[in-house]
Parts: structure tokens; C-alpha cells; sequence
């Protein structure tokens, strides 16, 4: 005879029942946020439809009707070419200021800490100055006080033959395409991803025996070697250009427009005043045994700041650097302010043109989306590589 | 007299082993600080040029400019388009944050010093000359907009603002303890009285303009956003997953999008989200602009302040049986709350800096009074841009600079960050 | 706990007494909103909301320019003056009889018409262009046009440019998002050409002033204001010239919310009547001298008696809201159309436009004033 024992489990009502209570919590709240966004979303339609605005994106294929500076989107072209121009002017920006940015920014931290007073002095005011002014006023300034006063097309600045200098555009020589480019192209692209396998292979070439790995030595040779023969091989896939300058019209070289260098000096000054900061802190957040051990090895300053100091301060420095990456990214729209072609000034183009004006900033929120998320994402690989494993 | 070291030693058998302050000549202090190395020397040749030249044209500017256009239009880059016959208004708004300021700090310096009384620590009453080092920039900037003053007026109101801060303070000092504790009420009802005082005589938030356009977003922006702020902080610590979905996604949307884009959809779009028939004013399409904005922020802000609450505490208010809400009110909040104090002065001084992208939305705040100002007749087309953008620079300068060094103090006394 | 309930219920009382006052305040843009505005998204006809609204604040709101000289300027002591601002003035007099009783709120390009929808502004009187999709899409109701503009391109005298044709690979100025780029664009068609857009004037004249572009294009009304202001430093109005094409035509006219028809036509029939009254040559001095004219129609515009056969006297009254003899009043205070143009950017003024189209139908102009009666 087996005696079964039943065991009751006690629950309590399902008002004090916490498994009830979360799910209940989460369907209420999801039920009034949606129907706010319901509420929203209804007198969004309503409205437009009464005004007679469309709810579709058929006007990205609708002539833009005007044209764009220093492109050639003319009347005739589509609107999303436009603004595709816009997204280039933008990266345009970005992928110039942030490297530039990143080493003015380490310069100018390091400067600060410099035991020479003047230097440290003028860093320091260099940074209390630009942090605490709105970047708005930069860019204005830099506009009205740097580029304007720059000399009139019909008479220009030249350097030698090599650059021209003008309050509308700064040209220099670049080279343009011949024939065989692409071909040069793709061959450099297979001799940077193999200089990066040889840049691994001499690293661990070195962590196994110790030999020193002149890495950079051999990446770069190869690189160099590979872009000579190329050039020989092809004969000349490119070619030096230099600016030419008829009446108003400029040919050849690479140029950027006014307005461009504008934004470029004026963020850059900006967001390198606030990444100073973050280096100065960072470098002040390593604790102090690990320089006074580079010292009692008689390390110099300047090998103490590259082998022991400023190593462990990166890790500390990325977080709070990527949110200045960002930063700079989102304040590149202020180039409506002096008529710079970016993607913000397209969009406003385009709602004051008659364009709906819903659909139009939600694409250019997501093109400032795209660009955040990108750079996050590649520099937060970065981060993960470099932080402590272990305990935290 | 060549360099000498002039090294001072107690004679005291305990010195012995104490750091040994030398005080080096001046010959000798360049030396060492400025000619070290001779590239030190070299940069220090290079950067005392610039210095000099940079410093020639800054007097060259100062003594040479003309500074009309700031005089003439003075009012304008300070209230906008504020009717003249009722500026009364902002004066007596600018006494009562006199008032307010004053009697903040005096209640402050009285806790101060009840906890010192009852802890036994050490206090100090700063000094009249320690308050005038920490707050120089004001007063410069005070001193350079009364200089550009064309009557006597202005100085008036700049000595009756001082007169009632100062006299506030000991006021403030002297209350009981039992009226300090309702300092944050008080706060309310001045900030109320001050808005009811520059609203009352039919100007409504939407002719507003100036630099009191700035200070108003600033600060109506971050009460306003602060609720909401706190909410998705909450939400997105949950352990709910729906609300920390909706969270995460409104935050980051927020924090990866530009100001000017969300200021364009106040301009352009908000209206179409609101019932038919109510249509808010621009200056209310912008403040719901960066109500939205600023509350990604600052849930970041109280989302690094919770983090920074040890376990324990929670586990202790659990060990005690005290329900969630409970410990989040009573336990885990507060000391939040306090911990990110500095980093919300940090928020404020950057929203202020923000708030002059409205001018690209077409609102005359300071920046777009200076440039009415510049479009003017008399102005027009000779690069008095020179002139006025410095003086806007100068305002924003002395808000964020004073601001900054406060939170750090702030964060020093309150020991952020040090367990 | 007792604290803190004590701090909650002052709080609240505060927070009682704010809305209270703020609600009570009738000037408040957000409760001016909500009872003024009614179905104003074109749906709804509120019918004398506006005219009420306006009676009963005792001023009206009158969106203008700031910064174009003749049209809507403000000096630096915060006068307002200009063609657009003393149209306001008329209307005011009109409904309130009153000139001065005018509150002028500045706009710029982008917020304007959110001004008017969300009823901050009771009339946009700031060059606007009369347009098929600003009828459609803002919500907006067109008056009678007072001002017959067009747009034009202003370049530096000493370019010898003498029309577009010349101006190949040249760099023009605009302001960005309104109808100028599109109808520049349109016009150089295949000629090649930067446009560089601003979204501010100042930015832009700057811009201009540093040679950055060679021609600034604008309506042509806005061009002459530039034109008169230019420095001599800069050689002066002498140094601009106006080309002489014109590449649009922009009617520039006073603008009221949809769905305010009682509003609307008040608005209307005050720029008519100026016109009317230049037509009779009625002006600001004579109008006295009027009140024994034996002309029906003068009688009728100046609300003056009129007597029927029978010996009764009737003042007319066409029923749109306002007492009749507002003719009267207005001119008086502000003088007819004419006077208007004269006084603000006329022949004798800084800005020396000739009348062109502006002119009356009998002079070969486009202004016909329908009859009042």
C-alpha cells in the first residue's frame, strides 16, 4: 500500500501575487503607451490628410527643383539624390574632423599636464575658453572672421601653382583618375588587407622569440613597394592635378568650399577642447605609482607618457571619447547656419520646397541614427578589446 | 643676484623627513618651468609669440572697436522683443533670483554649519574676497553690460539685485531650522512667483526673446524634463522587459538624433500630432522640443546616479522587509538624486550652451538678436560680427564657466565618486 | 511623513494658484489657442471667432518683418514702420479704432505661417507670396494682393553683369527653403551655376557683402530695401545694381487663418477700401472735405448719410462685422493706398520704387478695387 502525500502549495491572491503583478504591470503600461502612440499616430494622419499632405515617400523620387552647392544636383534630379549628396557632405566632415580632432585633442590633454607653464598655461586656456562657448558661435565665428575675409574669387590667393585660396573654395592639388585606376584600387585594397596580415604575423613573430618586430617597418613597405610596382606596372593610373582657376570657374585638384572649412576648423577646435578634458582626466586617473616606477627606471618623460601612461589611460578615455565622436557628428547639422551643403540643410530645402515635412525629418533623424550606431560600433570594438578582463 | 635656491628648513628635529619647501627666484623659476630643455625653450619662444601677438590684438580690439552696436541695442540682445513699457518685469524677476540666490546660500551655510555642530568637523565660513574669487566671471560680465549702458537705470537695478542677494543671505542664515527644511517649497514658491510676475501682464512665454529667452529654455526645459527623465531611468533599470524595451529605444533614438532635427519637428510637426484646434505658440513647440531631448539625458544622468548606490543598501532595506517602492523612495532615490547633482549642473550648463540653436529656427534669443542687430541700417555689411559674437561668446562663457567650476566643487564636497 | 505631506500640499496649492492666474489670463498663447482657434484646419468655419477675439483684447496681433527696410522694420528703439505695418495699422483702426492698438510680432520665414495656424498671430502681413500650395498646405487665406512683386537678382554694379545670360559659373544667395531657389534654379536652367543657400538674412548679407556670391536674388521689393541700406563704406546704394529682369511673380498680400470667413473678408475689404479711396482721391487731409459730395458711392464708402427719395436717411452698411464709417477712420489715420506707398517705398523714399503695377487700373496698374456697396 503506498500512501500518496499531497503537498499544497500556498499562493497568494492574484492581486499580492508578484508573477501576476509583473505581467499585469507590463501589459498596462504597453496598453497606455500604445494607445498614446495610437492617439498621436490618428492625429497625425488626420491632420495630414486634411491639410492634403501625403503620408507616402513617393516624393523621394520627385525632382528636388533646386540646385546644391558644389554638386551636380540640378533641378531635374531626385530628391533622395539630393539628399544622398548631403550624406556625403556630411561624412565628408566626419571622417576628416575625427581624426583630426582626436590628435588635437590628445595634444592639447597631454599639453596641460606639460611641466613647461606657458605650454600648460596656454593649453589651459585654449580648453576653458572653446569648452564653455556654444559650438554655434564657433562656427559663426570662424565663418564671418576666418573665411570671409579671405580673398575674392577674381583675385585669388595662390600658392606657387599649387593652391588657390578664395572665400568660396580652398583648392589644392590632388590627382585625378586615369586609366587603370579601379584596377590600382582593388590591387591596393589586397595589399592593405595583406599588410595587415603581416602586421599580425611579425607581432606574433615577437611574442613567441622576442625578436623585435618592426611591424610598421614591414606594413608599410609592403604597401609601398606594392603601390610603386602598380604605378610602373599600369603606367600612371593617376595623375597630379592641379587647380585651374577660369574667371569663376575651377577645374582639377581637390577643393572644399568655404563654408566646409569653416565647419571643419571651428568642431574641431571644439570637440578637442572637450577631449583634452577627457585625457587630462584620464591621465590623471592612473595611479600615481605606475609614474613613479616609469621614473625610478629612468624612463624620459616623453617614454613614460607613450609606454606606461597613456596606455592604461585609454581605457578609461574611450567611453566618455566616443560620446564626443557623437557629439561631433550631431553638431555637424549646424551647417544651415553658413550654407553648408550637409544633410540637415537638404531636408529644411526640401520642407521649405514643399516637401512633407513628417517624412522628411524622419529620414534625417535616421541618417544621424546611422551614423551614431556606426561610429558606437566600431569604436566600442575597440573598448572591448581594451578593457580589464577579471575582476572588476 | 644669480640664480639661488633659497631653501627654507625648519630648525626642528621633527622637520626631518617633512617635504622641504623650496621656493625658487624668479630667474630661477623660468629656468626651470619655461628653458629646461632646448626644446622646451623652443616652445616656449614659439607659444610667447603667439601669446604676445594674440594679446596686442586683443587690446587692439578692445580700445579700437566700435562698440555702438552694443549700446543701441543693448535691450534687445538682453530681453528681445520684451514690450519696453513692461520691462519692469524681468527687473523684478532678476531681484527675486537675487533674493532667491541669497537666501538659498544662506540657508546652505546654516546647514553647514548645524552639521558641523553636530558631528564635531571643522567649519569655515567662506570669506566675502573666497565668494568674490568664485565668482569673478559674473561680476565682470555685470560690469561689462553696465559699461555699455546708456542710462542710469541699469545700475540702479544692478545695486538693488546686489543690495537684496546680499541682504538675503544672512536672512537665510537666520531662519530657523524648522522653516530651512522646507528650503526646496520656498524654491518653489519664488520660481512660481517669478514666472507669474514676467507672465501676468498679457506677455505671454511666446513674446519672449534675448538672453532671457536662453536662461528660460534652460531652466523651464530642465524642470520639465526631469519627471520624465526619472521615469525612463526607472524604466530602464526594470527588470520588466517591456518597459525597459521602450526605455532603451526612446533614449538611444534621442541621444543619436541632433537638437536642431527635433527642434525642426517641434516647428514643423508637433502640430499635426495634437488634436485639431490646438496649435501652441513657437516658443512652446520649441520647449516640448527640448523637453524631449533633455529627458534622454538626464535619465542617463539619474541612471549613473542609481548605479552609484552600493548593492548593500538595497539588500539592507530588503533584509528590513521594506517593499521595492519603498526602498526606491525612501533608500535608493535620495541618495541617487544626491549623487548626480554634479552631473546635473553638467546637463544644465549644456542645454544652455544648446539653446542658442534655436536661432536656426528663426527665434530672436540673444545669438538672433545679434544678428538683427548686425542687419540693422547703421550696422549693416562692416563685419561687426567682430564685436557682437564675442559679447554673446562672453554671456554663454561666464554662465558655463562659473557653473562648471561649482559642480566640480559641488562634487568635491559632496564626494562623488570616492568611497 | 507629516513634512513631507505639509510639502505636497503646499506644492499643490501653489501649483492651483499658478494655473489659476495663468488661466485666467486671457492673453496666454496657449488658452488663446484653445477657445480663439475652434476646427481651424480647414474643416471647421468658427465664424467670428477672430473678429471677437480681437475686440475683446483690445489689440491686435499683427505678424510682420523686422528687418526689411519699407516693408516691416523695426528701429532699434523698437519702433515698428514699413508698407506691411501700416497696413496693420488700418486694420486696427478699423476693428478698433484705434492705429496704435497694435501688437507687432516679428516672424522670419520658417515660423511664420505656424504663427498664424496656431494663433499667435491674428494677421501675417510680412511679404508673403500668394501661392497655390501655401492656400493648400498652410491653412492660409490670401487677401487682397497689396503689393504686385517679382523676383530679381541684385549684383555689384562694377560686374558688368547686365542680365543672367551673363552670369555663367557664377555663385548666387538665397534664402534657404523658399520659393526664390526653386524659381532661381528654374531660370538658369542650363546655365551653369552654384547656389548657396542661407537660413538667415544677415548670415547671407554678409556673405554677399564679402563677395562670396555674385548675385543675391530675393523679391525684388527686398532687394531695393538692401540696396538703400548698403554702407559707404561699401560705395554705397551706387555699388548694387538690380538687374532688370524679373523671374516670378510673387503677390505679396496680407494672410488670415482658414476657416475664419467673417475674419478674412474684413481683412479683404480694408485693403480695398484703401484703394478705392485713392481712386477717389480721398486722402488722409480731405476726407472732411468729402462730406457734402454729391457721389453715392464716396457717400456709401464713407458711411455718410445718403438720402432716398423719400427723405429718409441710411448710412450703408455692408455687414461684415465692423460699424460703418471704419472707411473714414482709417483713412484718416493711415491715408489711402497711395499715401501708404508713398510714404513707405515710393519715388521720394530711400527705396524709389515707381508704382509699375501698383498702380490703379485707371492708371494701368493692377489694382481694381470691387465696388463697395
Amino acid at each position: 500500500m503506498s500512501t500518496a502525500i499531497t503537498k499544497k502549495v500556498e499562493r497568494p491572491p492574484f492581486w499580492r501575487d508578484l508573477r501576476v503583478l509583473r505581467v499585469l504591470i507590463q501589459v498596462l503600461s504597453l496598453a497606455v503607451i500604445g494607445a498614446i502612440l495610437y492617439v498621436l499616430w490618428f492625429n497625425l494622419t488626420t491632420n495630414m490628410r486634411a491639410i492634403g499632405i501625403r503620408a507616402d515617400f513617393d516624393f523621394l523620387t520627385q525632382p528636388v527643383g533646386v540646385s546644391v552647392t558644389g554638386s551636380d544636383i540640378g533641378a531635374g534630379s531626385a530628391v533622395w539624390r539630393a539628399l544622398l549628396v548631403g550624406v556625403q557632405n556630411t561624412f565628408a566632415l566626419v571622417v576628416v574632423g575625427i581624426p583630426l580632432l582626436t590628435i588635437i585633442g590628445v595634444l592639447v590633454g597631454v599639453a596641460r599636464l606639460s611641466s613647461n607653464w606657458l605650454v600648460s598655461k596656454a593649453a589651459t586656456i585654449y580648453v576653458e575658453t572653446l569648452r564653455n562657448i556654444p559650438p554655434l558661435l564657433i562656427i559663426l565665428f570662424a565663418f564671418f572672421v576666418g573665411v570671409l575675409p579671405l580673398p575674392d574669387i577674381l583675385e585669388p590667393a595662390r600658392i606657387l601653382d599649387l593652391a588657390i585660396i578664395t572665400n568660396r573654395f580652398i583648392a589644392v592639388t590632388g590627382f585625378s583618375a586615369a586609366e587603370g585606376f579601379e584596377i590600382f584600387g582593388w590591387i591596393m585594397l589586397v595589399a592593405l588587407v595583406a599588410a595587415i596580415f603581416v602586421w599580425r604575423w611579425r607581432t606574433r613573430v615577437f611574442v613567441q622569440t622576442g625578436e623585435p618586430h618592426h611591424r610598421v617597418l614591414w606594413s608599410t613597405g609592403l604597401l609601398l613597394s606594392v603601390a610603386v610596382i602598380a604605378y610602373l606596372a599600369l603606367q600612371g593610373p593617376f595623375e597630379l592635378s592641379k587647380p585651374v582657376l577660369a574667371g569663376r570657374a575651377l577645374s582639377g585638384g581637390f577643393s572644399g568650399l568655404g563654408g566646409y572649412f569653416a565647419m571643419l576648423v571651428a568642431l574641431v577646435l571644439y570637440t578637442a577642447s572637450h577631449v583634452a578634458e577627457i585625457v587630462r582626466g584620464s591621465i590623471l586617473a592612473v595611479p600615481r605609482g605606475q609614474s613613479e616606477a616609469a621614473n625610478a627606471l629612468a624612463l624620459s618623460g616623453f617614454q613614460r607618457l607613450r609606454y606606461v601612461v597613456l596606455p592604461q589611460s585609454l581605457r578609461i578615455a574611450i567611453p566618455p571619447t566616443i560620446n564626443q565622436y557623437l557629439n561631433f557628428v550631431k553638431n555637424t547639422s549646424l551647417g544651415i547656419a553658413v550654407g553648408y551643403a550637409e544633410v540637415t540643410l537638404i531636408a529644411f530645402q526640401a520642407i521649405g520646397n514643399g516637401r512633407p515635412a513628417p517624412q522628411m525629418i524622419l529620414l534625417l533623424m535616421g541618417a544621424y541614427l546611422v551614423f551614431s550606431l556606426t561610429i558606437s560600433a566600431v569604436v566600442n570594438v575597440l573598448n572591448r578589446r581594451l578593457q580589464l578582463v577579471g575582476r572588476t | 643676484m644669480s640664480d639661488r635656491e633659497v631653501i627654507e628648513r625648519e630648525a626642528d628635529p621633527v622637520a626631518v623627513g617633512r617635504p622641504v619647501h623650496i621656493r625658487l627666484g624668479a630667474r630661477a623659476w623660468a629656468k626651470k618651468n619655461l628653458f629646461s630643455t632646448w626644446y622646451d625653450a623652443l616652445l616656449t619662444l614659439t607659444l610667447g609669440s603667439l601669446f604676445v601677438a594674440f594679446g596686442w590684438t586683443l587690446i587692439r580690439f578692445l580700445f579700437t572697436s566700435d562698440f555702438a552696436i552694443l549700446r543701441v541695442n543693448l535691450a534687445l540682445l538682453m530681453v528681445g522683443g520684451f514690450p519696453r513699457d513692461q520691462l519692469w518685469r524681468p527687473v523684478v524677476a532678476l531681484i527675486l533670483v537675487s533674493i532667491l540666490l541669497g537666501l538659498m546660500a544662506g540657508i546652505g551655510s546654516a546647514s553647514a554649519r548645524d552639521t558641523a555642530e553636530q558631528t564635531g568637523l571643522p567649519y569655515q565660513r567662506s570669506s566675502p574676497m573666497a565668494v568674490l574669487k568664485r565668482f569673478w566671471p559674473v561680476l565682470a560680465f555685470v560690469v561689462v553690460v553696465l559699461m555699455l549702458t546708456e542710462t542710469l537705470t541699469p545700475w540702479l537695478v544692478a545695486g538693488a539685485a546686489l543690495v537684496a542677494g546680499v541682504g538675503s543671505f544672512p536672512l537665510g542664515r537666520g531662519l530657523p531650522a524648522g522653516v530651512r527644511r522646507f528650503g526646496l517649497v520656498i524654491l518653489t514658491i519664488i520660481i512660481a512667483a517669478v514666472y507669474l510676475v514676467l507672465v501676468s501682464g498679457g506677455v505671454g512665454w511666446d513674446g519672449w526673446g534675448g538672453l532671457h529667452l536662453n536662461l528660460f529654455l534652460t531652466v523651464a526645459g530642465l524642470l520639465l524634463a526631469f519627471p520624465l527623465g526619472l521615469l525612463l531611468a526607472l524604466g530602464r533599470r526594470s527588470t520588466l522587459p517591456a518597459l525597459r524595451a521602450m526605455s532603451v529605444t526612446y533614449i538611444e533614438f534621442i541621444r543619436g538624433v541632433p537638437l536642431i532635427t527635433l527642434l525642426l519637428m517641434g516647428i514643423f510637426v508637433i502640430g499635426f500630432f495634437l488634436p485639431t484646434g490646438f496649435r501652441p505658440g513657437n516658443v512652446t513647440r520649441v520647449l516640448i522640443a527640448i523637453t524631449l531631448f533633455e529627458s534622454a539625458y538626464i535619465a542617463e544622468v539619474v541612471r549613473g546616479g542609481l548605479q552609484s548606490v552600493p548593492g548593500g543598501q538595497v539588500e539592507a532595506a530588503q533584509a528590513l522587509g521594506l517593499a521595492p517602492w519603498k526602498t526606491m523612495r525612501r533608500i535608493v532615490l535620495p541618495q541617487a538624486l544626491r549623487n548626480t547633482i554634479p552631473a546635473m549642473v553638467g546637463q544644465f550648463i549644456s542645454l544652455f550652451k544648446d539653446t542658442t540653436l534655436v536661432v536656426i529656427v528663426g527665434m530672436i534669443d540673444i545669438l538672433g538678436a545679434s544678428q538683427s542687430a548686425n542687419a540693422q541700417g547703421a550696422f549693416l555689411a562692416q563685419g561687426l560680427h567682430r564685436v557682437t559674437l564675442p559679447f554673446v561668446a562672453l554671456a554663454f562663457w561666464v554662465g558655463s564657466y562659473v557653473m562648471s567650476r561649482e559642480a566640480r566643487r559641488l562634487e568635491h564636497k559632496l564626494g562623488v565618486g570616492v568611497r | 511623513m507629516k513634512r513631507i505631506k505639509l510639502l505636497a500640499l503646499i506644492s499643490a496649492l501653489i501649483l492651483v494658484m499658478t494655473a489659476c492666474t495663468t488661466a485666467g489670463d486671457g492673453d496666454e498663447t496657449t488658452t488663446t489657442a484653445a477657445d480663439g482657434g475652434g476646427e481651424d484646419n480647414g474643416n471647421g468655419d468658427t465664424g467670428g471667432a477672430t473678429l471677437a477675439e480681437v475686440e475683446s483684447r483690445g489689440t491686435l496681433n499683427c505678424g510682420v518683418n523686422d528687418a526689411v527696410p519699407g516693408f516691416g522694420f523695426r528701429d532699434p528703439d523698437g519702433n515698428f514702420s514699413g508698407f506691411d505695418v501700416d497696413f496693420c495699422k488700418a486694420l486696427a483702426v478699423a476693428v478698433l479704432g484705434d492705429a496704435e492698438a497694435v501688437n507687432y510680432v516679428a516672424l522670419n520665414a520658417q515660423q511664420r505661417f505656424t504663427a498664424l495656424q496656431s494663433g499667435e498671430v491674428d494677421v501675417l502681413i510680412r511679404n508673403t507670396t500668394w501661392t497655390a500650395s501655401r492656400d493648400g498646405g498652410e491653412a492660409a487665406t490670401f487677401a487682397t494682393t497689396t503689393f504686385y512683386d517679382g523676383q530679381g537678382m541684385m549684383v555689384r554694379a562694377d560686374s558688368g553683369f547686365a542680365s543672367i545670360e551673363d552670369m555663367a559659373d557664377t555663385t548666387v544667395c538665397s534664402l534657404t527653403g523658399t520659393t526664390t531657389e526653386q524659381n532661381v534654379t528654374d531660370r538658369f536652367g542650363s546655365i551653369p551655376f552654384e547656389l548657396l543657400t542661407f537660413d538667415d538674412n544677415e548670415v547671407l548679407q554678409e556673405s554677399f557683402v564679402a563677395g562670396q556670391c555674385d548675385g543675391w536674388t530675393s523679391d525684388k521689393s527686398q532687394l531695393a530695401g538692401v540696396r538703400t541700406n548698403f554702407p559707404d563704406s561699401e560705395g554705397g546704394p551706387d555699388a548694387l545694381t538690380v538687374l532688370d529682369e524679373t523671374f516670378s511673380k510673387e503677390p505679396l498680400g496680407p494672410v488670415t487663418r482658414d476657416g475664419d470667413t467673417q475674419w478674412s473678408q474684413i481683412v479683404d475689404w480694408v485693403v480695398i477700401a484703401l484703394i478705392q479711396a485713392e481712386e477717389f482721391g480721398i486722402e488722409s487731409g480731405n476726407v472732411d472735405s468729402f462730406d457734402s459730395s454729391e457721389d453715392v458711392n464716396i457717400r456709401r464708402l464713407l458711411g455718410l448719410e445718403i438720402e432716398d427719395d423719400d427723405g429718409n436717411t441710411v448710412v450703408f452698411d455692408p455687414g461684415i462685422g465692423i460699424d460703418p464709417g471704419w472707411p473714414s477712420a482709417m483713412i484718416t489715420a493711415v491715408g489711402n493706398y497711395g499715401e501708404i506707398y508713398e510714404r513707405n517705398v515710393g519715388p521720394a523714399t530711400p527705396l524709389g520704387l515707381e508704382r509699375g503695377p501698383n498702380s490703379l487700373w485707371t492708371d494701368g496698374g493692377l489694382l481694381y478695387a470691387p465696388p463697395y456697396r
